[in-house]
């Protein structure tokens, strides 16, 4: 019922439904690169640091979006390097990121407007610690180690520099481009 | 405008008097931060209605925010070397991350911002764990808390009698992890130096005999290493082009460029990068998508049945 809720904007729709398994490739890069990935554990992992950390105050009101939909978002938009809002605006249109996602079935028709807001993206982010991303990094290689795919017999240690910074759009950002563009189409009049 | 540097590492410029009006309004907001955070601590510890766990979340949250405060007055003691900043890219100059790493590269212009160190499997270039430690600390302090993190993956599989739990053999590095303490440590856990150069001569990929010996006899290693070992060790030393494909695949996954705010922010952008880097490689062992290198390191590590139209020799 939970998720029916949450899904409500796409599910109001009259058409048929869509197996988001179906409809992915067998050899999409998405779909290979999230059944890898130990999203029961991760999950599980997620839910005891948040439910410790932030105990629910309140039992009434929306159903909030699954743990697996956020983790997933927030894996998706490193392994794509993209932001916020072009992978929600990616989960609403591409099969690939929903069943990386994991969202099993999804409504033809219907208002996909807002599934997940990159604020909720955003505010879910806010709530891993460094204890938790310790604790998936840990959680991913131990179940490597199990499954035989890699061994930590023979290892290599190093660094590399990561420079910290943000990239927000800003006024001054927009009065810059917006001069550099003028000049541009100034430049390219003076030619013709 | 101040401009200053190593003319080796480029001049970089720093525009003084908009970071001094930036000082002003950020010290002027600090202070009264600081008196309310305080008084909050005090109302805190007397406040009876609220859970443990999240009292001692808001206390640290308090904690970080005098915290900030006391790193922006000490900054705005002294302007900290800078390099000059592209177009279009906003940064808080008096935030401690961006503090210059005064080490490294001499070949290129000042490196700026958190050296998160990786410790990484020699033959996929799997990543087991992540150190990202406050401020710029030398570089062999990174690795005995990777070293860490590898244990506390290992300890998490429940493998029973026949499976032997795997355990490390062996660790690379570059000449900055060259500590006699950490070898010494690493030692006591039973793990190998031989890929930590000692100076700046190249690790030979085949030792002699009387390497091997050498090895075999220091003490409390001799009872775990064996001579194979030991060889499969040398061949796995310390390679800069692997761990430059390493470092690549987390620059395009955006691990170099932390978008995140402070160190919390810069854990979660490189822990994603790791984890999304780790599937794709997971995905490349599984297609068998791999270079004849890592091909000839796993069937070392027993990770693939041998291939006996080749030569399995590992000192070839």
């Amino acid at each position: 019922m939970g998720k029916l809720r949450q899904l409500r904007h796409w599910l109001t729709g009259q058409g048929r439904r869509i197996d988001v398994c179906e409809f992915v490739p067998q050899t999409h890069p998405l779909r290979l690169w999230a059944d890898v990935l130990p999203w029961s554990e991760f999950v599980g992992a997620t839910h005891r640091s948040f439910s410790r950390r932030f105990p629910k105050q309140h039992s009434g009101g929306q159903a909030p979006i699954e743990i697996r939909v956020l983790l997933g978002l927030e894996l998706l938009k490193a392994e794509t390097n993209c932001s916020d809002e072009e992978i929600c605006h990616r989960l609403r249109t591409d099969f690939g990121v929903m069943y990386a996602c994991g969202i099993k079935e999804v409504q033809v028709d219907g208002c996909q407007d807002h599934f997940v807001l990159p604020e909720v993206l955003c505010r879910f982010r806010g709530r891993i610690d460094e204890a938790l991303m310790n604790e998936f990094v840990a959680i991913q290689s131990a179940v490597a180690i199990d499954e035989g795919l890699v061994s930590p017999k023979h290892l290599v240690v190093d660094t590399f520099p990561s420079e910290q910074g943000s990239q927000r759009v800003t006024d001054a950002t927009t009065l810059y481009k917006a001069k550099k563009n003028s000049l541009k189409s100034q430049n390219r009049s003076q030619i013709d | 405008m101040r401009t200053f540097g190593r003319a080796c590492r480029g001049k970089g410029k720093v525009y003084v008097s908009l970071v001094r009006d930036t000082e002003k309004q950020v010290l002027c907001v600090g202070s009264k931060v600081v008196s309310l955070a305080l008084s909050v601590q005090m109302h805190l510890q007397s406040d009876a209605s609220l859970h443990p766990e999240q009292k001692g979340d808001l206390e640290d949250k308090l904690k970080e925010a005098i915290e900030t405060h006391q790193a922006i007055e000490k900054q705005s003691r002294r302007l900290v070397n800078g390099k000059s900043l592209p177009h279009c890219k906003i940064v808080n100059a008096y935030d401690v991350t961006i503090a210059p790493i005064k080490k490294g590269k001499s070949n290129c212009a000042t490196q700026f911002g958190k050296k998160p160190g990786i410790i990484a499997e020699m033959g996929s270039g799997f990543i087991f764990g992540l150190h990202l430690p406050q401020g710029n600390p030398d570089d062999a302090s990174y690795v005995m808390p990777l070293i860490d993190k590898v244990d506390a993956a290992i300890d998490r599989l429940t493998w029973t009698y026949p499976r032997r739990r795997p355990s490390i053999r062996s660790l690379a590095g570059d000449l900055g992890m060259n500590d006699p303490k950490v070898r010494e440590k690493l030692h006591n856990k039973g793990i190998t130096t031989v890929g930590i150069p000692n100076t700046i001569e190249p690790i030979p990929k085949v030792p002699t005999p009387s390497m091997i010996q050498a090895i075999l006899n220091t003490p409390i290693l001799n009872e775990n290493q064996n001579a194979t070992q030991i060889k499969i060790a040398y061949a796995c030393g310390y390679s800069r082009t692997f761990v430059e494909s390493l470092i690549n695949s987390l620059i395009c996954r955006g691990a170099t460029h932390i978008k995140y705010k402070g160190h919390r922010g810069a854990m979660i952008q490189i822990g994603m990068a790791i984890i999304a880097a780790n599937a794709t490689t997971l995905v490349r062992i599984k297609q068998d998508r791999l270079s004849k290198r890592a091909q000839k390191c796993r069937r070392w590590f027993r990770l693939k049945p041998l291939n006996y139209n080749e030569n399995n020799d590992p000192n070839e």
